[in-house]
């Protein structure tokens, strides 16, 4: 034999060992090391030895390269059974030539003993020692049998489905008994692939198999092993499984056809009632998009201008109950429109401002046209004041309007009518007065139009939120110290010329129910008006009555000049001009003098003289709420 | 807040729900086996019982298998050892039966001695394992340690049961009176007893592996002698 005989011989070897059904390389005995990556043993040797049951076991052996040895006979087994220490070899009980078989029945099998194989030849034993083991460390039970599957269900989709596997225990292997306790393992893979799917193991005779899919073939097999142990038996018979997808689809397609029957259907259905306009059907259908309603407000209701009706609703009396000071409910409020509805009432100056912003319109802020200030609602005439008392700008005093005001700063005429009464006051109503005249012009912000008035205090005060630009502070303080003369012509122009360079501020006036126009906070107190009482925190201003005094056109002209904020800041020794002045204040009513009350004074005798105002019908509210109908009634 | 109040709750649910069968088993001095339906006597049936320490009992083989196959792969002999090791285990000395048919053809007393003489036997020797792997770690795991005390705890419950068993098949008039009781199982052990302190520690586990599954098929076939049942 030349050096390729070992190759040679190892294929042979290889070969015999296939041909002879043996177990497959690396099963034999106890570990499952391939006995072909060790030096391939050319003698005679034990292939390996299996049991089945754990009740007998068999050994199956190859002559090697010796060829001479491999007629039957030629090479005889002997076993040793170590159970005492004077145990000796004995030889095989059953030899099946034809396998190279021994065969060992129960009575010669011993569990957890160990045995030991030897072959001898006629005068050569061949002897490894790892050929022993112990009979519980070779057993390969045998496959299950009767392996079946059904259909368990079918996904949603369609497109898979489960199916449970059904076996019945290797026949041989006591296992109902309990002799042997094994474990299954159940592999699956699709026809045509080659990686098989292990399921977990498992020691009861069924399993589910999940998630396989329709139309497609699929493989199955299962083999078990002693519980405890690592050699498994062989694999049973593949079983395949296949499920089409046939009945799925016939239901799929009866579902579409239903239900692209049904969508057709009332489609039609629709369009007949459409086009037979058939009105109850229609709203049924299609009902019409509601329009932007308020709460407890009708829309048409505005629109005719009902204005009691509109008023007490909005007082919270009516059923709809809004908040009465709800800030929320004055904001991006389309206050203009009021403003633009009663623009053609102020024939003076006002047409000719076309520039002129709506919200100094509605203040009756001084235009730059120089118009004075007028103390009718927004409208305005704010050019030249109302002295008569039948001035169709007025309100009544018994009335309240329920309107946001916003009044410009420096009074002119009407300030000039009321200097009696201002005569009165004490200087510090002047400083206030002066004050809010210096200050209104360069108060003035241009990008608030309103002061929202937060609250109403119970005592009849006005309390403003701070608009965008809160700068009162400082202004306030200095037009306090400006304000110490006399609100004349000639002073506050300089006031008001050094409250320009001062910050924004807002002042909020408050229309004194007396008739006098418009006071200041201390005036107010002074005044011992019972409306009046502190203000509290900050960021508010309330609203006193505060005489209006008579503003000089400079001032007026200055306040035009300036970003003027819409409002006038109250100053009192109480109140600080720490926050800006809210967007709105309500005014309750108008009094004889064409003063928006902002806080309605306890019921006074009325001046002599009752200027008729067309919202007499108006009952008083804290809070109001004007229709354009209403604006155009108040001016003249 | 709440996770945390759960788990332990859970924790604590699984505590409970392990102990039990444990109690059961365990509980030598606690109530003791009830007959007659005493009040306040919660019986276990034979049944029960049997059922209780087969599955004591394959866990245990379970844990000794892996344990065993552990070893093997970090510490593998290059030859076979089974051919040194079978002489060696300390076991070795107790005659128990290496067959079905003769282990169905022994006595039930017989039988039950045998368990518990194995049993008995391996309670030391598994305790010492346990200390040298905690101690000395030899590499092993902490996996490996806990199992070995898992083990070590095992063999001593499982003896409890199946004392427990033999005083039932006693009571129950199935048996002889002839097993020894709790207190004269320390006489079932072998009189060279310190053999063991020799083995290394993965010819002990070899052994500890083989013991455990002859007491496994023992008990097997006992219950399926004693308590009728499918399959017998």
């Amino acid at each position: 034999m030349a050096a390729s005989s070992p190759s040679w011989n190892l294929r042979l070897l290889l070969l015999i060992s296939s041909l002879g059904g043996l177990v497959t390389p690396g099963s034999a005995f106890l570990s499952d090391w391939s006995r072909w990556t060790s030096s391939a043993p050319l003698e005679p040797h034990f292939t390996g030895c299996v049991s089945r049951d754990q009740e007998t076991f068999r050994c199956w052996w190859s002559p090697g390269v010796f060829h001479n040895l491999s007629s039957p006979g030629a090479l005889r087994v002997f076993y040793l059974k170590k159970e005492s220490v004077n145990s000796e070899w004995k030889e095989c009980p059953h030899y099946v030539y034809s396998n190279r078989e021994c065969f060992f029945d129960t009575n010669d099998t011993s569990i957890w003993i160990t045995y030991c194989m030897q072959l001898r030849s006629q005068n050569v034993t061949f002897y490894n020692e790892d050929d022993c083991f112990t009979v519980e460390n070779i057993v390969r039970p045998d496959p299950p049998v009767s392996l079946n599957w059904t259909l368990l269900n079918m996904s949603p989709s369609g497109v898979s489905y489960d199916v449970m596997v059904k076996w019945k225990p290797p026949p041989n292997a006591d296992i109902a008994m309990g002799w042997m306790r094994v474990e299954y393992e159940i592999q699956y893979r699709e026809i045509n692939g080659t990686h098989w799917e292990a399921l977990e193991m498992q020691q009861h005779n069924q399993q589910t198999i999940f998630g396989l899919l329709i139309e497609k073939e699929y493989e199955v097999h299962i083999r078990c092993r002693m519980l405890g142990f690592s050699k498994f038996g062989e694999f049973s018979d593949s079983v395949f499984i296949q499920v089409s997808e046939v009945p799925s689809r016939e239901t799929t397609y009866a579902f579409t056809i239903v239900v692209v029957f049904g969508i057709v259907g009332v489609l039609v259905l629709i369009m007949l009632i459409v086009v037979s306009q058939q009105h109850r059907f229609m709203m049924i259908l299609l009902p019409p998009v509601p329009a932007p309603k308020i709460k407890g407000i009708d829309s048409e209701m505005l629109k005719n201008g009902k204005l009691d009706e509109l008023n007490l609703i909005l007082s919270g009396g009516g059923m709809g109950g809004l908040s009465t000071y709800a800030p929320d409910f004055y904001q991006d409020e389309p206050w203009v429109e009021f403003i633009e509805v009663d623009a053609e009432d102020a024939d003076t100056g006002e047409k000719e401002d076309q520039q002129a912003s709506d919200t100094q319109r509605l203040l009756g802020l001084p235009q730059p046209s120089s118009q004075g200030f007028s103390n009718t609602i927004s409208f305005p005439d704010d050019d030249s004041g109302r002295a008569s008392c039948y001035d169709p700008d007025l309100l009544e005093q018994d009335t309240l309007i329920p309107l946001a005001t916003l009044r410009p700063g420096p009074p002119d005429d009407r300030e000039a009518s009321l200097s009696d009464v201002e005569a009165q006051k004490s200087e510090k109503k002047d400083m206030a007065l002066a004050q809010t005249q210096n200050a209104g012009p360069q108060t003035w912000v241009n990008t608030d139009f309103y002061a929202q008035v937060s609250n109403v205090m119970p005592s009849g005060g006005v309390v403003l939120s701070p608009g965008q630009q809160l700068r009162s502070q400082e202004g306030a303080s200095a037009m306090q110290e400006e304000t110490q003369k006399k609100g004349k012509d000639s002073k506050a122009g300089d006031e008001t010329e050094e409250k320009k360079q001062k910050e924004q501020q807002f002042e909020l006036l408050v229309v004194d129910p007396d008739g006098s126009g418009y006071i200041t906070e201390s005036n107010a107190q002074q005044s011992s008006t019972p409306i009046i009482s502190p203000i509290p925190g900050e960021g508010h201003q309330t609203l006193r009555p505060q005489p209006v005094e008579p503003k000089p056109a400079a001032a007026a002209a200055a306040a035009a000049e300036d970003n003027q904020s819409p409002y006038i800041v109250s100053d009192s020794p109480f109140t600080q001009f720490n926050a800006p002045v809210s967007d709105y204040t309500v005014v309750q009513e108008v009094d004889t003098q064409h003063s928006l009350l902002l806080n309605p004074p306890s019921r006074q005798s009325p001046p002599p003289c009752l200027p008729q105002h067309p919202l007499k019908s108006l009952p008083a509210m804290p809070v109001g709420y004007v229709t354009p109908d209403l604006l155009g009634n108040l001016s003249p | 807040m709440m996770s945390g109040n759960f788990r332990s709750a859970s924790v604590g649910w699984v505590v409970l729900v392990c102990l039990v069968p444990y109690r059961t088993l365990t509980s030598t001095d606690a109530a003791p086996i009830c007959t007659n339906a005493q009040a306040g006597c919660h019986v276990l049936s034979l049944a029960n019982l049997f059922d209780r320490v087969i599955q004591h009992s394959a866990r245990m083989h379970g844990i000794s298998n892996d344990l065993h196959s552990e070893f093997e792969q970090y510490f593998l002999p290059s030859k076979n050892q089974i051919g040194r090791v079978g002489r060696n285990c300390h076991t070795s000395t107790i005659l128990t039966p290496n067959g079905k048919e003769n282990a169905q053809r022994m006595a039930r007393e017989e039988l039950t001695e045998v368990i518990l003489k194995l049993l008995v036997a391996w309670r030391d020797p598994l305790w010492h394992f346990h200390q040298n792997m905690a101690h000395h770690q030899h590499g092993f795991t902490t996996f490996s340690s806990d199992k070995a005390l898992e083990m070590s705890d095992m063999v001593h419950e499982l003896r409890k049961g199946v004392e427990k068993v033999a005083e039932k098949m006693q009571l129950l008039g199935m048996m002889s009176d002839s097993v020894s009781s709790q207190a004269s199982s320390e006489a079932l052990l072998p009189p060279d007893s310190a053999e063991w302190r020799l083995m290394k520690e993965y010819d002990l586990l070899y052994c500890f592996r083989r013991d455990s599954n002859k007491v496994q098929n023992y008990l097997k076939i006992l219950q399926c002698r004693i308590v009728p049942e499918h399959g017998c």
